[in-house]
């Protein structure tokens, strides 16, 4: 045995010697993160970074309860992180290490955010919905939802074909919360939904984009990202938040239960929430990171994108789609009647 | 008589519903313009983006199919064709019961399927990755060899066997100058329909995939969600296209001149 030593520490030595870098998993939406991050992050702390991606809360919930383990961070939707915290599923945030957190925009925060103090998440990018539409086919566009009831644009506006979006919408037109439970008021927002029927090509949540792109829709109900990705194709394509305020998504960091590596998934949660890093994340993809610090480092032309940059008076106005659990059949009850209605 | 021209009509629209997608995915892949509604110019700056840097992970993935589909079809070509000579052959109550058990990953639900496999996996500790995923395809590929052989074997002549057993062929010559050349194309198919069939699973795979092991179906849901380079789908379907079309056609050649090599 005693000459057996020297052989296993010179092995355990050479085991060491090879040893791979720390790795941190990262489970995310795809496209979500500029690449110049990942090597920068991988070369200031000497790690890999592997990226996974799912493509709904619901699917990365499912697999995460049937037990999947691994993931040190995650990207869920605010209402997700609901979900996930009363799981036991995500960790509370130690925010000692966690000091970029102090850019964090407190008009975010207050006005909109759900997890204010954010003891279990930290925000990452969010997106407004609002109006797209093509400006060299119609004129005189008010930043309203009451567009909609133009009889002029009939048969060339879409709204999008969800219910919490859709009659989100008309509860803002009427000046009600998103997430009201009145349902009056939703009855009332059906309503007004069923009017703009009308004046509608259809309900249309795919394939809006494409339909401005080629000017076959003039004004539509669009997701911010879509929005701007339509403008690509065509340079005619302008995105307004309408003035009495619109739905915000907003996906957040959190830390897996879990985690193999949560030393580094801090470190990961404040390298993005770092000014510089996070100007360069929400450039390469077309959101708004809630980081005021951050605002300040991005290019002018960027800067000047209103309808991503809200302002606190906007934000106050703006509210974040929630689960409303039991209580989404009042919704999908009133979208039935809207989808029924001739 | 004249024939019908009925038949010939069916056809047309048969082929036209089954190969225009097929076809627009692959214009469109030159299609300058994001929308496939617009035609904005040839391009092939798609093909371009599939080289950058950026879709690194891309490749990645397409890499990791191809092998995972390599493997899992090579390892049940293998034990679905031990499985059917084994059910062909041997008689005993449990062949019913055996055939059922093979039988079932083909009509149970992939969704069902991809939960339990999960479940079991999480159950007994093993860490999820690129294995557990060759483990599943393996499950569920196996059982359509098994099918496959099964059917060659229906029509298999077992005197064929007598005869060389006659003459004084050993086992070993048997099954290799006799049964695995009889059995081939129903090999080749088999390991041909699991490839296929790997290559594109989506939902068992999403259940037993872990960390770092992300295939090209798992990317390319999730980039329909939130891409901004969606037209990159088309390019490299196109790739695959390709790919899938030349072993098919590889697959064809080698299956007919089998025969014929034998024959003096």
């Amino acid at each position: 045995m005693k000459r057996l030593l020297p052989l296993i520490a010179a092995a355990s030595l050479l085991a060491s010697c090879g040893e791979k870098k720390p790795e941190l998993h990262l489970y995310t939406w795809d496209d979500y993160l500029n690449p110049d991050l990942i090597t920068k992050f991988e070369e200031e702390y000497n790690c890999r970074l592997v990226v996974d991606i799912f493509d709904s809360n619901e699917a990365m919930l499912a697999k995460l309860k049937a037990g999947a383990t691994g993931y040190d961070v995650l990207v869920p939707t605010s209402y997700m992180v609901k979900v996930l915290a009363r799981e036991g599923m995500i960790v509370e945030l130690d925010k000692s290490k966690l000091p970029n957190l102090q850019h964090v925009d407190p008009d975010y925060l207050t006005s909109l955010a759900f997890d204010k103090e954010m003891k279990w998440s930290v925000p990452y990018m969010l997106a407004p919905t609002g109006i797209a539409y093509v400006s060299d086919r119609v004129e005189n566009i008010e930043p309203t939802w009451r567009v909609f009831e133009r009889a002029d644009l009939k048969g060339r506006m879409t709204l999008l074909n969800d219910s919490r979006e859709t009659l989100g919408a008309a509860l803002k037109t009427l000046g009600f919360s998103i997430n009201t439970l009145d349902p009056a008021q939703i009855g009332q927002a059906k309503d007004l939904v069923i009017s703009w029927k009308k004046n509608l090509a259809k309900f249309e949540s795919d394939q809006y984009d494409s339909g401005l792109a080629s000017a076959e829709f003039f004004v539509s109900q669009a997701y911010a990202g879509d929005a701007f990705q339509a403008q690509e194709d065509n340079e005619k394509i302008e995105f307004i938040l309408p003035a009495e305020g619109t739905s915000v998504a907003c996906d957040d960091l959190v830390i897996s239960k879990n985690a193999p590596n949560p030393e580094l998934a801090y470190a990961f949660i404040n390298f993005l929430t770092e000014p510089a890093n996070a100007a360069a994340n929400m450039e390469y993809i077309y959101y708004l990171a809630p980081n005021k610090s951050a605002y300040e480092l991005v290019s002018q032309e960027f800067r000047e994108i209103d309808s991503l940059f809200l302002d606190a008076e906007t934000m106050k106005k703006c509210e974040v789609i929630d689960d409303l659990g039991e209580n989404n059949k009042l919704y999908h009850d009133a979208w039935d009647l809207v989808r029924a209605a001739q | 008589m004249k024939s019908s021209r009925i038949p010939a009509f069916i056809l047309s629209l048969v082929l036209v519903f089954l190969y225009l997608p097929i076809l627009l995915l692959v214009v469109n892949s030159f299609n300058e313009a994001r929308y496939s509604s617009t035609w904005g110019g040839f391009t092939l700056k798609w093909y371009e983006a599939l080289l950058d840097r950026q879709n690194r992970d891309l490749w990645d993935a397409a890499q990791r199919t191809l092998l995972i589909a390599l493997a899992s079809s090579g390892i049940s070509m293998i034990l679905g064709t031990l499985s059917a000579c084994a059910l062909h052959w041997y008689r005993s109550r449990l062949q019913r019961i055996n055939y059922g058990i093979l039988y079932l990953p083909i009509v149970i639900p992939d969704l069902l399927m991809g939960i339990s496999l999960l479940l079991f996996l999480v159950a007994l500790g093993v860490t999820l990755g690129s294995g557990t995923i060759l483990i599943a395809h393996v499950t569920f590929c196996a059982s359509f060899v098994t099918v496959v052989v099964l059917g060659r074997l229906q029509g298999f002549d077992e005197n064929v066997i007598a005869a060389a057993r006659d003459l004084g062929a050993s086992k070993w010559v048997i099954i290799r100058r006799i049964i695995l050349p009889l059995l081939a194309p129903g090999i080749v198919a088999g390991g041909l329909l699991a490839f296929t069939l790997s290559v594109d699973d989506y939902v068992i795979t999403f259940f037993v995939t872990g960390p770092g092991s992300t295939t090209l179906p798992l990317k390319i849901y999730s980039m329909v969600k939130h891409s901004k380079d969606l037209p990159i789908i088309n390019a490299i379907s196109t790739l695959f296209l390709i790919l899938t079309f030349l072993i098919v056609w590889l697959s064809q050649r080698l299956t007919e001149h089998q025969p014929n090599r034998d024959s003096p």
